[in-house]
This record gives C-alpha cells, structure tokens and sequence, in this order.
C-alpha cells in the first residue's frame, strides 16, 4: 500500500519538471583563459617582462614553460581525434553567449593555466601572478557583464599576500569566492600557515573553493607517476587531491577555528563524499585524541562543505545520483557547475535526467549556490 | 519515404563530412573511401554536436589475437565527438565505449551529380 502511493505521486513530481531555461542556473567552476600576454600589463615588475618574454610562446593545453609547465595529457602518445580537447574562452562576449546556450544564467569564473600556480616554485613570481589575474579577472570579465562573477586567487606560496587580496576585494560587487588552487599543492590546505587565507575569507564573507588539476609532481598526492596512461591520472587526480584537502582541513580544525568559512569543491563529482564521512566517522571512533578540538564526528564537518557536480557520475540508474546525495545530506551543499569549457564539461542535460523532486532540482541546479556565494538571483552580493 | 537532396557530390570529397540540415534534422554526411553514411549530428551522450568535428580518423583497438597490443586500425571511419570524445564507428553507427548504443543510420545515395539523404532511416 505505501509503496503503491509512493509509484503515484512519484510521477506526478516529476511530471512538473521545469525546462532547462526557466531553471535558476548558477555555474559554480567556469574557466576564462588567461595568456601571459594578457596579464602582462596588470603584472608588478619585474615579472611582467618574464610574461612578456613567454607572450608568443606557442600554446598547447595548459602548458607554457614558465607559466603553466607541464600540460594535461602531454606525457601520453598523441593520435588524431575529432575530440576538442582544448577549447577556450578569450572574451566575455563570448563566455556569455556560449553560456546562454547551454543554459546557464549566472557564472563563477576560474582561470585557465593559473589552476597550476601552487607548482611555481618561486614564491614571489606565483604571488605577482595572482595579483595580476585578480586584477585583470575584475577588469576583463567580472566588471563587464553581470552574469560573469569572479573567484580570485588566493596564492598558497604566499599567504599574507592572498589574504592581503582577499581584504581588497572584499567589497568588489562581482568577487563572490576565493579560488583555493591544489594542483600541485604542498603542504595541503589545512596547514596552520595558511590561516591568514582562512582568516581574511572568513572576515570577507566569501567562500573558498577548492579546484584542482591533474598534474604529475613528486607531491601528495600528484605522485601519480604509477599510472602510465591519462585515463588512470585524470580519473584520480582531481578527486584525491580534494580527498587529501578536505582530510587536511578537518584534521587540522580548520573547520572548527573557523566557523563560519563556507567551503566548496569543485570538479571531483560527488560519489566519493559518502566513502569520506563514513571513513573519518569510522577512524574517529579510534583516534579522536588526536583531533581533540573537533566537537563533532568529522561527517557534520563535511556535510557543510558544498560539493560542485560536475564531473557529474553517470551510473546506467541516473536514479542513484540522488541516492548519493542522501548519502552526505547533500540536498542543500550540492550545486551544479559545467567545468565550460574544458573537454570533460557537463552540459545541465545530465543532470537534469536525474529524478529529483522539483525542490530538489531547483536547489542543487541553483538555489545552493545562491546561499554559498552569497547572492541574489541576479548575482547581486547581499 | 522522404528524401533531400543535400549536396552535388563534389561538396562531399572522399575522407570529409559534413553537417546538412534537412527540416528540423542535423545530419552528418560522410564519404569514407566513396561510400557514403549518414548520422545524427546528436551524440545520446550529453546532446554534442557529434558530426561536427574536424574529420574522421582511425582508432586504437587491442585484443587477445593480437597479444593486448594496441593497433591502430577503422582509418577514416571513426568520428569523435567535439565536446567528450565519445568514439562511434561512422559505417555501422556502434558506440566503441558503450557498445549497446547504436545511432540511427540515415542512407545516402549519389544520384547523378546529386547526394540525396533518405530519411526513411534504417534499423539500427
């Protein structure tokens, strides 16, 4: 009998599901490209003669000697592909209307190479890199079009220089997120020295966000020189590296000594965060002297991390996407984005194929992010 | 069954395709070494673009007669989608990754000077 009226109303909810473009679509991991030539002019001296030096330097994906070394995919054989692998967005204009055509009505916006910068080993150059994006983000993209908000870049090389970024777009209407770059990345984000960032975020109200990228380096866990193929690096980077970070922060109290940061991944999908909160739950129960400040089991930690969908699982049972989203309390942390427009982006359709409630569906495809980012509908900041 | 003459036949030389449209239908015509195929410009994927990449190429298969080393092989017969990389085999329509989804084939015919897309389409 219950599961009878369960089949009947079942239907029904979904038979309202709204249309892709009367959805509230809030992107939460875009990417603008962002050429050394370009940042030269918002760079300090003397860095902006070494981007000036690489401006004509021919440009393969993510990978430019002295910016962005060491591309995706360049250690594996190359075979000819209709595949695009490399696709780019140069203007706003155009990152609007490509926007407008997969449906998606306000964007966090990301850099391109700079998802490398935790790999520059000079500390000063990396710290000059992020200030010239920021700079040029606010000025090329954020302030031209009010569907384009922006993430800046918090330097992990130098702290007290991101967090003095960060307190100088506090105010900036289109700045809605601090970009936690983790390719790469040593010592991982929950080391004390980086509590300025944590600090300055938190004072800021802005969320931080973790992305990564996959790379190849001798640093946890990038060490992913056992794997000789892109399918293998690509299908773990991302995802481990925000596993890593995420048992960093909790580890170390990040999640504690500051309450009130919003954090966000972005681009490891979502099936992974069930296996974290039962593990850490699990281990807790053992070694809870160590972590003596959490108040909490770890999962309530997590379960207030916001999770991006994208890349979206996509099991033959689209229906267990939603289970999985049960499985971390996920209805109100979980938010869409496309990763537009690199090659492993979602198009909404996807997820859109979801069985969700209507709620749910409004909430996960733009609602959330709402919350996270701390804006209104027209991407206003409240 | 309805037809559309969608080219001449120099619009189509041998190793290119191309989208046409006919109605509301996005289809890809390819001449691969003088025969001609047609398929949705849809990949059942992520709804891509699927005809519009650069050109077909060959693919990488391996198997246990050939030891589980790769080899190249299909040149010219493989289309790729432009937005994930999901591979189809243009003659037969087959998914190479998921090999339970075939794409509909639509026949293409020379007629003269003329390429005419029949859609009456063929099981897949």
């Amino acid at each position: 009998m219950m599961g009878e009226m369960a089949i009947d109303t079942e239907p029904q909810e979904r038979e309202r599901r709204e249309p892709l473009s009367d959805l509230l679509i809030v992107d939460a991991d875009v990417h603008v490209h962002e050429s050394p030539g370009e940042l030269a002019p918002y760079c300090d001296p003397p860095w902006d003669v070494a981007l000036r030096t690489v401006a004509d330097v021919p440009e393969r994906y993510l990978d430019i000697p002295g910016f962005s070394p060491g591309g995706d995919g360049t250690l594996t054989a190359r075979f000819p592909t209709a595949h695009e692998g490399a696709r780019m967005v140069h203007t706003p204009e155009q990152m609007v209307a490509e926007l407008r055509a997969i449906h998606v009505d306000l964007a966090v916006l990301f850099p391109d190479h700079l998802l490398k910068l935790p790999v520059l080993p000079q500390a000063d150059y990396a710290a000059a890199l992020a200030r010239a994006y920021n700079a040029w983000l606010v000025d090329r993209w954020t302030s031209r079009h009010q569907s384009l908000l922006g993430a800046i870049v918090a330097c992990p090389q130098d702290p007290a220089d991101a967090a003095r970024e960060i307190a100088r777009y506090a105010g900036d209407p289109s700045i809605v997120a601090v970009y936690l770059p983790c390719a790469g990345l040593d010592p991982l984000w929950g080391h004390r020295s980086y509590d300025p960032i944590f600090d300055a975020a938190q004072a800021a109200r802005l969320p931080v966000l973790l992305h990564a990228v996959t790379v190849t380096s001798p640093v946890f866990p990038f060490n992913n020189h056992g794997f000789d193929t892109e399918f293998a690096r690509h299908s773990t980077s991302h995802t481990f590296s925000i596993l890593a970070n995420l048992v960093s922060m909790v580890s170390t109290g990040v999640v504690v000594r500051f309450p009130d940061l919003r954090i966000g991944v972005t681009e490891a999908g979502i099936s992974w965060m069930p296996f974290l909160c039962n593990r850490l739950d699990k281990e807790y129960l053992e070694r809870r002297r160590e972590v003596p400040f959490l108040t909490e089991r770890p999962s309530h930690y997590l379960k207030r991390v916001y999770v991006a969908t994208q890349p979206i699982e996509e099991p033959e049972r689209l229906a267990d996407i939603d289970t999985l989203i049960d499985l971390y309390d996920g209805e109100d942390t979980t938010i869409y984005a496309s990763d537009w427009p690199h090659h492993d982006f979602d198009h909404p359709v996807k997820l859109n194929q979801v069985p969700f409630t209507p709620a749910r569906r409004r909430k996960v495809f733009g609602e959330n992010a709402l919350t996270l980012f701390g804006i209104d509908r027209e991407g206003r900041r409240r | 069954v309805t037809e559309a003459v969608v080219g001449r036949l120099a619009d189509f030389p041998e190793g290119t395709h191309r989208v046409v449209r006919v109605g509301r239908r996005e289809i890809g015509v390819f001449n691969i070494r003088g025969r001609f195929y047609g398929l949705p410009n849809l990949c059942p994927h992520q709804t891509g673009p699927l005809c519009e990449g650069r050109r077909a190429t060959g693919t990488l298969v391996a198997d246990a007669e050939g030891g589980w080393r790769p080899r190249w092989t299909m040149e010219g017969e493989v289309i790729a989608c432009p937005w994930h990389g999901l591979e189809y085999h243009v003659p037969t329509g087959r998914c190479l990754a998921y090999p339970e989804i075939r794409l509909r084939r639509y026949d293409v015919s020379v007629r003269g000077e003329d390429v005419v897309v029949s859609l009456g389409g063929r099981a897949p």
